[in-house]
């Protein structure tokens, strides 16, 4: 278990509005090794969301672990917990979620500049990261010049725009067309195939059915 | 790209936000500055002039506004409801000086010329008189006058001359050393003749108090304030989302509240900067427009106090830049605490 690059132990996340309480997660322990292609699927709001904050370091648990690289993050101050997001983990988005104000070159280098990566490397950088996912000639188009598949490919870049080990995504293909998200998968498989570790959030089987792993998540529990 | 990039970037973007935003204080600071600018010259006629009359104080008229206030200055004629027992306890107060005064207007040569009915012994030792030409009062009732110096000029006035005040004429005692304020075009009347002439018997229109400092008014501030506190909490909370990207991609806390600081202070200098020159040029290009009366042309000063003071350029963008980094101290301190799954969960 300790090989994994993601681990939880006992995980709970249970939020309080008012005098109700909703357990959000009831105690997860799940492994996910290095590398590996998994799947996160179950219905809407059994909690899967939350899973994907309390491992990406967005959230901490309420009881139990939280284990990246070996390293437990659920005890992390917040300036930690953000210097992990920036080094170690890429997060992708349904609504893709770009800055709109910056151009796709500018989306990409957003996350090395928050990384500490200097300036005059960040556009080389990004343009490498853009021909990747195959809009090099997109690099100067703003958000709303570019349909939802480009956005979502301009949002891949930006996650591996530090070269984190771990790709994290939440419903990357929900709000594409079936030919978006074929071009999506193809570029989410040649990045398993160059060894990151990839997390998908999702509803959609035909993902789930191209995964290593699949983690059923019902009820805020993790079905065996 | 770099955060003063981002920053610039983010406000550019949202341009009609950016325009009225920009207006906002943009306004707020031009009303500032053009009222600092006609204020001060204002402020400096008040203190000169006011230093020229030796006084600190004013008693005015009960129920006299700000106007009739100034009209002292200018010389205007103000209603004369304060009686000289009113005078004589105001005198009575221990740690002041009052000097009473009925302000009216004649005519010499067509054109108007103040004239002033004073005490004259108290006031030549309130203001320091020295005479240029002839010779001062020598009884508190004396018939005659003593003329400013310019007035003595403008009319061809000296020692022996004569003028004709509402019918009467009164032989010209003296003509006064050029002061550079208010009394060079000035004609003085003992206050007794005065209040004879012109029909106000036991009456003056004001009082001259020496005592302490004028104070300011500071009300425009919080104005301001308040509107680019407003505009700036807008800005942050239509942001949850962008705010919750940035945590995801690693953003500290430290890096949040920069952005905004930056973005506040951003807004307060570029509206600094056109208010400033919107300001000055609607007290430049307005004032002349302004219908020409005895407020206008003393607001406008006498050529000596400059609208366009560079203290007050600087001030006013330093002021509006200190604004807008202290109204947008609290929206980014709640941006940078947002928790990033609130933050990329807001819709």
């Amino acid at each position: 278990m300790n090989d994994m690059i993601i681990r939880t132990e006992n995980a709970a996340k249970s939020y309080t509005t008012g005098t109700v309480t909703t357990h959000a997660l009831r105690g997860v322990t799940l492994g996910i090794p290095p590398g590996s292609f998994t799947c996160i699927v179950g219905p809407s709001g059994h909690g899967k969301s939350t899973l994907m904050h309390l491992i990406g370091g967005l959230d901490r648990p309420s009881e139990g672990s939280v284990f990246l690289d070996g390293c437990e993050i659920s005890t992390l101050d917040n300036s930690n917990m953000a210097k992990l997001r920036a080094q170690k983990i890429g997060f992708v988005f349904q609504f893709f979620n770009l800055l709109q104000s910056l151009t796709a070159a500018e989306n990409v280098e957003i996350a090395m500049m928050l990384a500490g990566i200097p300036e005059k490397e960040q556009a080389s950088r990004a343009l490498k990261l853009l021909a990747l996912v195959g809009l090099a000639e997109k690099a100067d188009a703003k958000p709303s010049q570019l349909s939802g598949g480009q956005q979502q490919r301009v949002a891949i870049a930006r996650a591996l725009a530090n070269d984190p080990a771990i790709l994290l995504m939440d419903e990357p293909t929900g709000n594409l067309d079936s030919a978006a998200e074929g071009e999506i998968l193809a570029i989410l498989r040649s990045l398993h195939a160059v060894g990151k570790t990839i997390v998908i959030v999702t509803h959609n089987d035909e993902i789930a059915k191209t995964a290593e792993n699949i983690i059923r998540v019902m009820d805020g529990r993790v079905l065996p | 790209m770099t955060l003063a990039k981002l920053v610039v970037k983010n406000i550019t973007r949202r341009r009609g936000r950016f325009v009225f935003t920009l207006l906002g204080i943009t306004i707020g600071i031009a009303s500032f500055v053009t009222f600092l600018s006609l204020g001060g010259n204002l402020k400096n006629e008040i203190h000169r002039e006011s230093a020229a009359l030796g006084a600190n104080l004013i008693v005015t008229p009960k129920g006299s506004c700000a106007y009739e206030q100034v009209s002292i200055l200018t010389g205007e004629q103000l209603p004369t409801t304060i009686t000289m027992d009113e005078v004589a306890k105001i005198c009575a107060i221990k740690g002041l000086t009052a000097v009473p005064f009925l302000t009216e207007k004649t005519a010499i040569s067509n054109k108007p010329v103040a004239v002033n009915g004073i005490l004259p012994a108290e006031m030549k030792a309130f203001k320091g008189w020295e005479m240029d030409k002839g010779a001062y009062f020598s009884a508190h009732n004396e018939p005659g006058a003593v003329v400013g110096a310019v007035a003595a000029r403008q009319f061809k006035l000296q020692p022996g001359s004569f003028i004709t005040v509402r019918g009467e004429q009164l032989p010209v005692k003296g003509v006064l050393k050029e002061s550079g304020g208010r009394d060079d075009i000035t004609i003085f009347l003992s206050l007794p003749v005065a209040q004879r002439l012109f029909k106000a018997v036991d009456r003056v229109s004001y009082v001259a108090i020496k005592v302490d400092d004028l104070t300011l008014i500071d009300s425009y501030i919080l104005k301001i304030k308040e509107a680019v506190s407003l505009a700036m909490m807008a800005a942050t909370y239509e942001r949850k989302r962008e705010i919750g990207i940035l945590q995801a991609l690693g953003a500290k806390q430290g890096t949040i509240f920069t952005i905004f600081m930056l973005e506040s202070g951003f807004y307060g200098l570029i509206g600094g900067v056109s208010g400033v020159l919107g300001g000055l040029f609607c007290s430049v290009v307005a004032a002349p427009y302004i219908s020409q009366n005895a407020f206008t042309s003393f607001v406008k000063g006498s050529g000596t106090g400059s609208m366009l003071d560079p203290g007050i350029i600087v001030g006013s963008i330093a002021f509006s830049t200190a604004v807008a980094i202290l109204a947008g101290l609290y929206p980014a301190w709640r941006a940078a605490r947002l928790s990033p799954v609130e933050a990329i969960s807001y819709e």
